[in-house]
């Protein structure tokens, strides 16, 4: 039983990390219809730019999180600006082009810092543990959950309450008559990719405690979220967070009772069959039109 | 007010206005007239900048707007109801009026003065979707959002098609009362000749894209509507 809690209790994490990933993509590709393949190099790169502003200027990744927000935010901003926005009408050529800038970007970081892993140290605040009978919870882990929640309720005031929200949604539904009215779609646009970016950055940057940083750390994560997206169903807040929380906890509970391998396969054939029933993802948008 | 001079307007590489020439001033009810498919609604598509492009002059109080992006055009208060109304269908009603307020220079984010009396029935579905209304409902909704703008020209797109004639003549009166009481200059597309005739200063009928005919309110007599309107 206690084995059980401690292996729910790990998948709850890692689902909070895939949370905010995933957050990043439902805004990229749920609202603006890009299949943003480079999602999971901006997780490389906050990951990168936490153990760059550890090692350089000793700054814990809790102080480095506003930072590596905006860096990451910032290279998203470059890269809708220099690439996304001439393919916005063309979904397979998006995919083609942020795959190549996702290898562009790799590359780049093997090039210059090298390919061998790097750690970083998680925050000494949140050392130790705390025991509940035989779970034993990290204190770390245990911010992860709650911050990923407030990532998300964030998230939700901007899109829902505030103007630059308002615009958004305005565009994702019709961007000829939002234009009409005043609302600069390739500004909101390129401003809400750098926001999916700087999420996937402080994903990144708070995962680094965890796993080694090596510049394929991404790939691995991209999957999960974009399967977080699909299971959620496009442009639901909810549904990522749920979906996220499922996923999370699916494979940790697979991984436990098969292996590892066996335990990812299963995840996907549980996908594929939730898929087949509900097409549209757990919570669909509904609206006549 | 609002001019184009020898006006091309592109569908790709198909001009679909060929030189069309009018001029609405201040405070007029301009009529764009003609059977479907000579290029109304091309019209007020290239006045937003919404074509894939244009040739020839299009200027608004004297300043030539052809070359500006649809949202700088929108705020120097045009305001656009185009046909099938767009409006925002997961929106309330009340998110849809206050984003015609997105196009505002003075940052002011309100509902329009007396939209609601004008509309009673979008007091009462505030916080419904606008993808719930009804046709005629939306229609309302569309003026109301444009109004937000506090805009000095509404281009209108057969506001009153596809709508229920209980409607119909509240939606008349509502565009007689923008123009006359208001003060607002208004390009109306129009199918109903009558409606056109009876509210209109000037009109111009057009025709495979030009202008065929052009003239004052009397103009637009049973020859004309005959020769360019009737099916």
């Amino acid at each position: 039983m206690d084995a059980f809690l401690n292996q729910a209790f790990a998948g709850l994490s890692m689902a909070s990390i895939l949370l905010m990933v995933a957050l990043g993509l439902a805004i990229i590709y749920g609202a603006m219809g890009v299949i943003n393949l480079a999602h999971g190099e901006f997780v490389m790169l906050g990951a990168y730019s936490a153990w760059l502003l550890q090692t350089s200027l000793g700054l814990g990744i809790l102080v480095a999180l506003p930072i590596v927000f905006l860096m990451v935010a910032l290279v998203g901003l470059l890269v809708e600006r220099g690439v996304v926005r001439w393919l916005y009408h063309r979904p397979l050529d998006t995919i083609l082009a942020t795959w190549g800038v996702a290898i562009l970007l790799q590359q780049l970081v093997r090039s210059v810092i090298g390919s061998e892993s790097r750690y970083v140290a998680g925050p000494t605040i949140l050392d130790g543990n705390l025991v509940l009978g035989g779970v034993v919870m990290s204190n770390y882990r245990i911010f992860l959950i709650f911050f990923s929640l407030a990532v998300v309720a964030a998230t939700w005031f901007l899109l829902k309450r505030s103007e630059f929200g308002t615009k958004l949604r305005a565009v994702i539904q019709n961007k000829e008559i939002s234009e009409c009215y005043g609302i600069r779609a390739d500004r909101v646009y390129a401003l809400a990719f750098a926001y999916g970016a700087g999420l996937a950055g402080m994903a990144g940057a708070l995962i680094t405690p965890l796993v080694s940083v090596t510049p394929s750390m991404g790939t691995y994560l991209v999957v999960d979220a974009f399967l977080v997206v699909i299971v959620g169903g496009v442009g639901s807040l909810l549904g990522t967070v749920a979906a996220a929380g499922m996923v999370g906890e699916a494979t940790a509970m697979f991984s436990m009772l098969m292996n590892d391998t066996i335990g990812r396969i299963a995840v996907l054939l549980a996908i594929i069959f939730l898929i087949r029933f509900k097409p549209m993802g757990l919570f669909p948008d509904k609206v006549r039109r | 007010m609002l001019e184009a001079r020898d006006l091309y307007s592109f569908y790709g590489k198909s001009p679909v206005l060929q030189g069309v020439n009018f001029k609405a001033g201040k405070g007029e009810l301009f009529s764009i007239l003609g059977r479907n498919g000579v290029g109304k609604t091309t019209l007020l598509k290239s006045i937003m900048g919404l074509t894939d492009g244009i040739k020839g002059t299009l200027r608004l109080k004297e300043e030539s707007i052809g070359d500006l992006p649809t949202p700088e055009r929108a705020r120097r208060r045009i305001g656009y109801i185009p046909q099938g109304r767009a409006i925002i269908p997961r929106f309330t009603v009340k998110e849809n009026i206050l984003m015609g307020a997105f196009g505002r220079e003075d940052g002011r984010r309100e509902m329009p003065e007396g939209v609601l009396e004008l509309f009673p029935i979008l007091k009462e579905f505030m916080n419904r979707r606008g993808g719930d209304l009804s046709g005629g409902q939306q229609q309302q909704l569309a003026i109301a959002r444009a109004l937000a703008l506090g805009p000095e020209v509404l281009l209108l797109d057969e506001p009153t098609e596809g709508i229920q004639p209980n409607i119909v003549q509240q939606i008349e009166e509502v565009i007689v009362h923008l123009n006359k009481k208001m003060g607002i200059t208004i390009l109306l597309v129009e199918q109903n000749i009558p409606f056109a005739r009876r509210v209109s200063d000037k009109f111009i009928v057009l025709d495979k894209g030009r202008v065929a005919v052009a003239g004052s309110a009397e103009d637009l007599t049973d020859d004309v509507a005959h020769e360019f309107l009737a099916f």
